[in-house]
């Protein structure tokens, strides 16, 4: 197994890092497929229901200026490794001011995925930062639980209002309850709301507007005042937003 | 008596010291002199100490009058005054908005009660007055010849601040030189809790130093805690830090010297080989009551608990230690440290060494050339102890055998 890259161009650097900084958020250990064209975080949350899946796939050719990677075999050509993902957007943090970042797949005494940073610096001599984040190596027979999950057809979508607004709200409904239901419809409104027994708060957002729909969606039948609602748990979706707010 | 006055800048570089020496140790002690005040501060442990010293100049306005009455020994003469960081730090919190909003800031103490009085005139007419007490006692005094240490660097605090982003507060750094560089990196190296901690390196050529002075090429890992609270007040005052070191046990200084200022954090260091540590040597140590004494100390357990404050300087031990079966291990301060291993030993026979047999070192003097110890060493920093500083530096801490100290 073998895997090499290098990123030169600064937005390349900065929108990695700031990909690995969303991951950091979301989850604590997240797996890192590596495969000749892509590049892919997946986090599934297969232990407590309801949780929160990721599946995050990145261009390679969009970041790495190099790129080479050589699989656990020509048929599966791909590497699975798990890692801290708050070990990397560390790593990545000191990459701010870098001339180059080098990713690399080393074996440490145990396997490492060694980042090494050349910063810019005044004088000749250059500063090498290298880092080697520790991880796992996923065995092939659990490839499939990192397969990318298919989302179904949607009955509404709907454009979400400004995020920081959206957290803020979320966030203190959390106070008051542990789920949360979302209603949307092909209008462009969109209700949060909790109910307890003391008190219900809606929260309610006009003017959204909705993705156009495709020729052969079936939600083309479908009345555009009327509201689909799901229940979800208020911390998961907090978790969600609060990863978002790199951008 | 102390009086002094200062302006709404200086007194932002005086709260920063505050919050530079705060991440040393929770207490504080003021000693004014005639020279100017110094701050001073030790950790628990006795691995760190903090010292800044405000010259005379750096005032608007300075004044300290010795008391009046002496007793025998001269302990009168000095203020005396340990103030806890927890009453002290509140005060000065919110130090960068100190130049918009204070226009002066006098300190004082009352000649007969225990009180320390901070004024901050501020805009509007508003004047805000804290009185702190203090506790009588005694400072200790650090001795460290830093001009003596083989090697000696001088860097702009950025560069290395960009480094210690790579380091958490609690974990131990290792500083490694030779001719060609210097080497900032993860004090566990290779050996250690392995499966998720991240091994970092920077590697800084010579020319990025102001000064680059390297007689012994060596390698010496300490607490990244306090170097990160003086590159914070470096960069604040916008001085230079000067690092000055020897071989690993020796302690290092970090330092910044100014016309109006002088700061010094002396922080112990990991001791090297066990060769080094074999025949307990002596600490030297003295008060500030005592300026004029030294004295030498069997590090003997015995001794220990007969004087106040501690005179025998170690590094506590953890409960629950690594130690690869007979080699020597390091047993570093309780509250913040990870379990450093510097010896690349076979890690086939890695199990937990129970508190029992820390205590056991005591007992048996022999394992004492088994063990590691980091070892600190007290001098007076002021010029006035020169005399005092040609005796040998080599020193041994103890671990000790209790958590709760």
């Amino acid at each position: 197994m073998k895997f090499r890259a290098k990123i030169v161009d600064a937005a390349c650097l900065n929108h990695f890092t700031r990909v690995s900084n969303m991951i950091a958020k979301l989850a604590k250990t997240c797996t890192l497929r590596i495969s000749p064209e892509k590049l892919n975080f997946i986090l599934c949350d297969r232990l407590v229901g309801g949780g929160v899946s990721m599946w995050c796939e990145l261009e390679q050719e969009n970041f790495f200026s190099e790129f080479q990677m050589e699989g656990v075999s020509a048929e599966n050509n791909a590497i699975y490794l798990e890692l801290t993902s708050e070990n990397l957007s560390r790593a990545l943090k000191t990459a701010q001011n870098a001339r180059t970042l080098k990713i690399k797949l080393t074996n440490k005494h145990f396997p490492c995925l060694t980042v090494s940073v050349e910063l810019l610096s005044m004088s000749t001599s250059s500063r090498i930062v290298t880092h080697d984040i520790p991880l796992k190596v996923i065995p092939r027979k659990l490839w499939k639980d990192f397969q990318q999950p298919s989302v179904p057809d949607a009955d509404v979508s709907i454009y979400l209002p400004v995020l920081k607004t959206l957290k803020s709200v979320v966030e203190k409904m959390k106070n008051i309850s542990n789920h949360l239901v979302i209603e949307a419809n092909l209008n462009g409104e969109l209700n949060l709301k909790i109910e307890t027994d003391l008190v219900c708060v809606t929260t309610h957002f006009k003017d959204l507007g909705n993705p156009p729909l495709a020729s052969d969606d079936a939600s083309r039948d479908r009345d555009p005042a009327e509201m689909a609602e799901v229940h979800v748990d208020i911390r998961k979706l907090l978790q969600f937003l609060a990863g978002q707010q790199t951008w | 008596m102390l009086k002094c006055g200062m302006s709404g800048t200086q007194v932002k570089v005086f709260g920063k010291a505050i919050q530079a020496l705060s991440r040393v140790s929770d207490e504080l002690w003021l000693d004014p002199s005639e020279k100017g005040l110094a701050l001073r501060s030790l950790n628990s442990s006795s691995s760190a100490c903090g010292y800044v010293l405000f010259s005379s100049v750096f005032f608007e306005h300075y004044q300290w009058s010795a008391s009046k009455e002496m007793n025998d020994d001269g302990r009168s003469l000095y203020l005396n005054c340990k103030l806890g960081m927890k009453s002290i730090l509140p005060i000065f919190r919110c130090v960068n908005s100190f130049e918009r909003y204070v226009e002066k800031c006098k300190i004082f103490t009352t000649s007969d009660k225990c009180k320390v009085v901070i004024q901050f005139f501020c805009r509007h007419g508003i004047k805000k007055t804290h009185n702190v007490c203090f506790q009588e006692s005694s400072p200790l005094q650090v001795n460290f010849e830093k001009k003596m240490c083989c090697n000696t660097l001088m860097i702009q605090p950025r560069l290395l601040a960009e480094a210690m982003v790579l380091f958490s507060s609690n974990e131990d750094v290792t500083l490694a030189v030779s001719p060609l560089n210097l080497c900032l990196k993860s004090a566990h190296g290779e050996l250690a809790d392995l499966t998720n901690s991240v091994y970092s390196e920077m590697l800084v050529g010579p020319d990025e130093f102001d000064f680059f002075q390297v007689g012994l090429d060596t390698e010496i890992t300490f607490c990244c805690k306090e170097l990160k609270g003086m590159l914070i007040f470096s960069e604040a005052v916008h001085v230079p830090m000067s690092i000055h070191f020897d071989f690993p046990g020796k302690p290092v200084a970090l330092s910044i010297v100014d016309m109006l200022l002088e700061a010094n954090f002396i922080l112990a260091t990991l001791a090297g080989n066990s060769s080094r540590s074999c025949s307990p040597q002596s600490l030297c140590l003295s008060q500030a009551g005592k300026r004029s004494d030294w004295r030498q100390l069997n590090s003997k357990a015995g001794q220990r608990g007969m004087h106040k404050p501690p005179e025998c300087i170690s590094r506590k031990t953890t409960p629950k230690r690594l130690c690869p079966q007979g080699t020597p291990v390091k047993n570093s301060a309780a509250e913040d440290h990870g379990s450093p291993q510097l010896k690349k030993a076979n890690l086939d026979n890695i199990h937990e060494v129970p508190r029992s047999s820390v205590g056991d070192t005591e007992e048996e003097p022999n394992s004492f050339s088994r063990r590691k110890f980091s070892s600190m060493f007290f001098g007076a920093v002021s010029s006035d102890q020169q005399e005092h500083l040609n005796q040998p530096f080599a020193s041994l801490a103890m671990a000790s055998d209790s958590e709760d100290d």
